[in-house]
């Protein structure tokens, strides 16, 4: 479980999170393997979700490849820990090519290496107050709304938005752009919607 | 001194990232960047969590609003129970949403012509209690679909709920349809 040095472990750089995994004992860098998951689960969420076309998977690949990760550092086959980030987006083209046996193997390596706890991704990236983000796109234009409902709920892409909406691709674009700050300082600035 | 913070990305160039709309050579930069920068990775945990929050705001069932057949589809999928209704213009329909419906769906049909702009007004009890506008296209059977959320209904006593679907025409308003909804209260099973 991640514990108090969690907060003492924002300054540290990727590579020195990367060195400490690969270093210390099972059991005893559970701080960092909570810390490199924060920082990384992201962004591979975001690459699973351009490559995969689905917000379930992306999630599920987030945890593959952190857990993968971890697993390459514990057995010393991170050869260039200060090159951490380029290992792990190696790591995610792989296993996105690779979807379906992801699956069968996330258990067997979640019971070998990470506590169970850490399936859960961290508060930073899950816990956006629900009603407050429904409240924020209830107050979006309908077709605002509608465009990003499309794009990130229903994981439709522009052009086969475009169709539905009787708009241009490019304009799909530019309605989600407008929506998304707008949605963005609502959420996370606080606005009032 | 404090580095400046890279401005290479921003949410917006991030989103285009997300929803697959970069070119391959540019989303493959996208990634070679994103996966060693830190300032840009903030960005990217910043829209990650946005777009999680929007999954589950939308799978909530609280957002309401204007939606097509692939957001019922997702909704249904992610075990949403959506109760549908469909409405010719002028129609009475007996209405009512059982204790588990999460979402109702309107298909409100009617002859939309050449309308861009739609405005959906709900009356109860002669009280507008929902007005909304929007360049919305109907599908090509001719009706565009609203959500509401079932627990708005459940909370309604046995009443009428009317809905006026207008487009703005000549300087005026054209009515597309007039729809009644016999709400007969909360059904248990």
């Amino acid at each position: 479980m991640p514990d108090a040095r969690a907060s003492s472990l924002d300054a540290v750089t990727d590579e020195a999170l990367a060195r400490a995994i690969a270093a210390g004992a099972a059991g005893s860098t559970d701080a960092e393997e909570a810390e490199l998951y924060r920082r990384f689960a992201p962004r591979v969420r975001l690459y699973g979700r351009r490559h995969l076309h689905d917000g379930a998977s992306a999630d599920d690949l987030a945890q593959d490849v952190l857990l993968r990760t971890i697993e390459r550092l514990r057995a010393g086959e991170v050869r260039r820990p200060e090159e951490i980030g380029s290992f792990i987006l190696g790591t995610s083209r792989m296993m996105a090519h690779g979807e379906r046996r992801v699956a069968r193997r996330r258990d067997a390596l979640a019971a070998r290496f990470m506590d169970r706890s850490m399936e859960t991704p961290p508060p930073s990236a899950a816990a956006l107050d629900a009603p407050r983000v429904a409240e924020c796109l209830h107050a979006l234009p309908e077709r605002d709304r509608l465009v990003v409902l499309l794009t990130f709920y229903a994981d439709r892409e522009a052009p086969r938005i475009a169709e539905d909406l009787r708009v241009k691709p490019g304009a799909v674009r530019a309605i989600r752009h407008r929506a998304m700050t707008r949605l963005r300082d609502c959420v996370l600035g606080g606005a009032r919607p | 001194m404090t580095a400046p913070e890279c401005g290479r990305m921003s949410l917006v160039d991030l989103s285009d990232y997300a929803a697959g709309d970069l070119p391959e050579a540019e989303a493959a930069a996208v990634e070679e960047h994103l996966f060693a920068c830190t300032d840009c990775a903030r960005r990217a945990a910043e829209l990650d969590a946005l777009v999680r929050g929007i999954r589950s705001a939308a799978r909530s069932a609280e957002v309401g609003g204007f939606v097509t057949d692939d957001i019922l589809n997702r909704l249904a999928r992610d075990g949403v129970r959506v109760r549908t209704f469909t409405l010719l213009p002028g129609a009475i329909v007996p209405c009512a949403v059982w204790d588990d419906d999460d979402v109702m769906a309107l298909r409100l049909r009617g002859d939309f012509g050449d309308a861009s702009e739609i405005t959906l007004s709900q009356r109860v009890a002669g009280a507008e209690v929902v007005r909304a506008t929007g360049q919305i296209a109907p599908s090509p059977n001719g009706e565009v679909i609203h959500a509401v959320p079932a627990g708005w209904i459940r909370q309604l006593p046995v009443v009428d709920v009317e809905i006026l679907l207008t487009t703005p025409e000549s300087g005026g308003e054209r009515e597309i349809g007039r729809y009644t909804l016999a709400h007969g209260g909360t059904m248990h099973r």
